[in-house]
């Protein structure tokens, strides 16, 4: 479209856009409600099909639990599907709803009042702002008011639809716990004892320590039996409708759409916003044009951006604030008990601390890359080679690296500890002794970082003109002064870069601990990003690792200020 | 405070980068207190011998003697020399005061020595409220003085000059030029002064050096330079406009020709080059004044009509006659010098002066300075008379002859 943008349009569009999110919202609530009914008719279904395979069950059972509700297709028509049918439910080949057809419970199909109406109110807004504006010119300022009117009636309409949502899944999850003890109990009517009146009700099979008063079923004990650690055991207590909502995950938790309904909400909100913004600019066109050319190469990043980074940024923060275990359905809002329960945690601490005696070899590293760039300065072919072979560690993989050198190190048969016995001296106990492990892993991280400061330095000395020591030496000043009062102050913002790049990059170690140490030996090289990973995958607390990674985060954050506050500032005016 | 101005001594000095060779056997005298000018084309060695008089490049042969030693083996900042660069090379670090003051620190001097002679030397150059700022918080104006003072806190023997001024607008060139010059009038230093710019070296220089791929092709004062240049390297390098250069050639007869001219006598050269600087042409628009009646068609506008002032204000001398050419039938002395024509091609006005370019002898592009009084217009059919007695003589190798004796003008009505 070359020609001039039409306003007209523009708000049609932004009203669209804010329709769009009003009907998303709304359709992702009942796409949600009717899923979520359908999925606890199938629970129910499956108490049915329990209550059928009972050796005293059966059709009667069935018919007992759901009375009319449920429809039973495959026995009333073919017995011989019977058997296929249980089978296929076992394997789960079929839903039991194709095989006990249950009728959905709940309050049906419900006019959805309040986020219906909040989104046709808005809806209607809209549209009267853009018919009524329909002819006159735009504004040249953003239009703010239609902008908030939407974005507010978006996040009405969302939480309105949420608090809907919540309430009848909350209704589903109390109707499922009432046909639950239904189940039990006419399992139990049935012949049924308390084990398989519990699966009938949709229970898992309760596990209580071995030792506990369990009369044996049949009475004929067998001396030789050895106790097994834990046993399926048989509460002789029958299922309760609270007993089912203690014990079974409500599908208001389970199914809760707010994280849909919210991105929803917020990614029409911004649509919205974005059009609304184009809309004074519609009178310019060049500067639209411009606008829209600049927006459009920045899009794909700024989406990647979003999604990549800054999504999981927001998400890592908000596990943080769970009890968020990797099995688990439920995932409980914890406040901030991650973060207190950190500030406890010793051993998370001590790989804090780890983390920052790890740091130390930054400033060694920096004084050994800048001895060798202002060696290996000018194009000698040995000079060269010199550079090509420092830069080659900074740019090969870390695990070959640490692979490596783990076999380098090892204390039986690595070649360095050969070597030391070869010419009398004692074995190092290089990765194998707390006192050692930590060191070692900084002498080699040194090794690896050394060639990519020195390129960096050289790039740095490169800058610095050569008039500067010219005038330097006809005012008399010998080679070391022209270090200290030439090269020093000429590299300070490279130093600076190199310093806190490289501290930064020394905080999220982990690829060295993880193949060489695995945090060992006692702990002695367990770093921040180690023990985040460790806590994450091995113990699968993933609240706490996210918990974790806020706080290393913030300690990065903060070293990275000080840098800037102390160093930076007096560097540039030094 | 000053102390007394060493001289600098370079003896066959030569330097050779690989292949390229940038100084070539150079003997030159700087004589104590004095303020001699480097100039040259670029890239004509000059900021290189200048390199080598400061010790920041070692000669690959030759020696360098700075106040009666021989300095090959001291290190610059032993050699009693400051330099000032082209860029400045202030210490963007360092406050205006310690950049002034780091030679003396680096040498241990006391702290308040260096104060007092900081002090002094932003006195003289006015930087006294600058002292505290940075060289990045200053114009390019005080910067240049800034890198002044550094060289001047030293209180050195000889101060070298590297372009100092070529990062300057106009009017800043010409003010701190004469400052150099005030300055160097109160200290009495030696100084060795490098640029690329001619009129910059003639108006500095007590006395100038022309340097071209490395030689020295001239020292002189700066009117010897420009009155005698010894080869058509300094001819033409020295003056703007140009000088108007015409190639000569023998005619059967032995005699020197070239375009209109034929001049008297044997000459021992096959060739050899004619150069005119513009303003010893003068211009007459119309047909040329017959020498019965002087005040003749031309006398509406020319400038002086009978005798055109370069004519007259030199009057061509026999003794100028160059060696080697036999007197022939020479014109009578006391006649004015034939005109010959040419037509103007483009006039440019600069208000004091305008500059005519014309068709000249031969085809070759010739310009005249004249006063803008007697304005020329583009089409012009001229005659143009060439003050014979400021005019040189190059030979064949491009060394000067001499002057020419006054030739005759063939075919000048065409």
């Amino acid at each position: 479209m070359r020609g001039r943008p039409n306003p007209a349009a523009l708000r049609a569009a932004a009203t669209a856009a804010t329709g769009i999110g009003l009907a998303l919202i709304l359709g992702v609530t009942a796409g949600t409600v009717n899923r979520v009914r359908d999925e606890a008719a199938g629970d129910v279904g499956r108490m049915a099909a329990a209550l059928w395979e009972l050796p005293g069950g059966g059709e009667a059972a069935v018919t007992a639990f759901l009375a009319e509700r449920a429809t039973i297709e495959a026995v009333r028509t073919d017995g011989a599907r019977t058997g296929a049918g249980a089978h296929a439910y076992r394997t789960g080949e079929l839903e039991p709803a194709a095989w006990i057809a249950v009728a959905p419970g709940g309050q049906g199909r419900t006019w959805p009042h309040l986020p219906a109406t909040l989104a046709l109110s808005g809806l209607l807004l809209m549209t009267a702002w853009a018919v009524a504006r329909r002819r006159s010119p735009p504004s040249p300022r953003f239009p703010t008011i239609p902008a908030l009117i939407a974005s507010l009636l978006l996040a009405a309409t969302a939480v309105a639809a949420t608090g809907r949502t919540h309430r009848l899944l909350a209704d589903l999850t109390t109707e499922r716990a009432t046909h639950g003890a239904r189940a039990a109990e006419v399992a139990l009517a049935h012949g049924a004892d308390h084990g398989q009146a519990r699966r009938a009700a949709g229970l898992p099979p309760a596990i209580t320590p071995a030792p506990a008063a369990t009369p044996a079923p049949s009475g004929t004990p067998t001396p030789s039996a050895t106790p097994t650690p834990s046993t399926l055991t048989t509460p002789s207590q029958p299922v309760t409708p609270s007993d089912l909502l203690d014990a079974l995950p409500g599908y208001e938790d389970t199914r809760s759409p707010a994280i849909p309904l919210t991105a929803a909400a917020a990614a029409s909100s911004l649509a919205t916003a974005l059009l609304l913004f184009l809309l004074p600019l519609s009178t310019r066109p060049r500067t639209l044009r411009r606008t829209l050319t600049a927006w459009s190469f920045l899009t794909p990043a700024a989406v990647l951006l979003l999604l990549f980074t800054f999504g999981p940024l927001l998400f890592s923060l908000w596990i943080s604030l769970h009890e968020w275990h990797l099995v688990d359905r439920v995932h409980p809002f914890t406040g901030l008990d991650n973060y207190l329960t950190l500030t406890l945690d010793g051993q998370w601490w001590s790989a804090i601390l780890n983390t920052a005696v790890f740091t130390l070899h930054v400033p060694f590293a920096m004084a050994v890359a800048l001895g060798l760039a202002l060696l290996t300065r000018g194009s000698r072919r040995a000079v060269r080679w010199a550079r090509l072979a420092l830069f080659l560690p900074g740019i090969t993989s870390v695990v070959a690296i640490a692979v490596v050198w783990k076999w380098l190190l090892d204390d039986g048969y690595g070649l360095v500890n050969r070597a030391l016995e070869g010419v009398g001296i004692r074995s190092v106990p290089w990765l194998t002794s707390p006192d050692t492990a930590l060191v070692t892993l900084m002498a080699i991280s040194v090794w690896m970082v050394v060639g990519y400061q020195m390129v960096v330095f050289q790039a740095g000395l490169a800058a610095i003109p050569r008039d500067w020591y010219d005038a330097a030496r006809v005012d008399g000043a010998g080679p070391l002064q022209r270090f200290r009062h030439i090269t020093l102050p000429g590299l300070r913002h490279t130093l600076f870069f190199v310093l806190v790049t490289s501290v930064i990059g020394s905080f999220q170690v982990f690829g060295l601990v993880y193949v060489m140490t695995e945090g060992g030996p006692l702990g002695a090289t367990d770093v921040a990003v180690y023990h985040i990973y460790r806590e994450a995958w091995e113990f699968l607390r993933f609240g706490n690792a996210a918990a974790m990674s806020w706080v290393l985060f913030a300690v990065v954050f903060a070293a990275t200020w000080l840098h800037f506050r102390f160093l930076e500032r007096r560097w540039a005016h030094a | 405070m000053t102390r007394a101005a060493e001289d600098v001594v370079l003896r066959g000095v030569e330097k050779r980068f690989g292949d390229v060779t940038a100084v070539a056997a150079v003997d030159l005298e700087v004589r104590a207190g004095e303020l001699l000018v480097l100039v040259g084309p670029s890239g004509c060695g000059k900021s290189t011998l200048l390199r080598l008089v400061a010790g920041l490049e070692e000669p690959t042969a030759g020696e360098v003697w700075i106040g009666g030693r021989a300095v090959n083996d001291e290190a610059p900042g032993d050699r009693d020399v400051a330099m000032v660069f082209q860029s400045y090379a202030l210490y963007p670090h360092m406050t205006v005061a310690r950049n002034l003051g780091f030679g003396l620190r680096v040498r241990g001097t006391g702290r308040d020595e260096v104060a007092e002679r900081v002090g002094r030397a932003a006195d003289v150059l006015g930087l006294g409220d600058l002292l505290d700022r940075r060289p990045g918080q200053l114009s390019g104006g005080q910067q240049q003085r800034v890198a002044l003072g550094r060289a001047m806190v030293r209180d050195p023997g000889v101060f070298l000059f590297d372009e100092p001024l070529s990062n300057l607008d106009a009017g800043l060139r010409l003010r701190t030029r004469d400052e150099i010059a005030a300055l160097h009038r109160r200290l009495g230093t030696t100084m060795i002064f490098v640029t690329h710019d001619q009129v910059e070296a003639l108006s500095l220089g007590q006395r100038v050096a022309v340097m071209d791929r490395g030689r020295i092709q001239q020292v002189g004062t700066p009117r010897e330079i420009y009155r005698r240049p010894a080869n058509l390297f300094v001819a033409g390098f020295v003056g703007s406009p140009p000088i108007n250069m015409l190639p000569l050639a023998c005619t059967r007869h032995g005699r020197l020709a070239g375009g209109p001219f034929v001049f008297p006598g044997t000459s021992p050269h096959p060739a050899a080059t004619l150069a005119v600087r513009p303003e010893d042409l003068t211009i007459t628009v119309g047909s040329p004044p017959t020498p019965a009646h002087p005040h003749g068609t031309s006398a509406h506008t020319s400038p002086t009509p009978a005798h055109p002032p370069a004519y007259t204000g030199i009057p061509p001398d026999p003794s100028v006659i160059p060696p080697g050419f036999t007197p022939g039938a020479a014109p009578d002395p006391s006649s004015p010098p034939p005109p010959f024509t040419a037509t103007v091609r483009r006039v440019e006005s600069l208000g004091s002066e305008q500059r005519v370019h014309l068709d000249g002898p031969a085809g070759a592009a010739w310009v005249a300075r004249t006063s803008p009084a007697h304005p020329a217009t583009p089409g012009d059919t001229v005659q143009v008379t060439v003050a014979w007695g400021r005019a040189h003589l190059f030979g064949p190798d491009g060394v000067r002859i001499g002057t020419p004796p006054t030739p005759t003008v063939t075919g000048g009505h065409d």
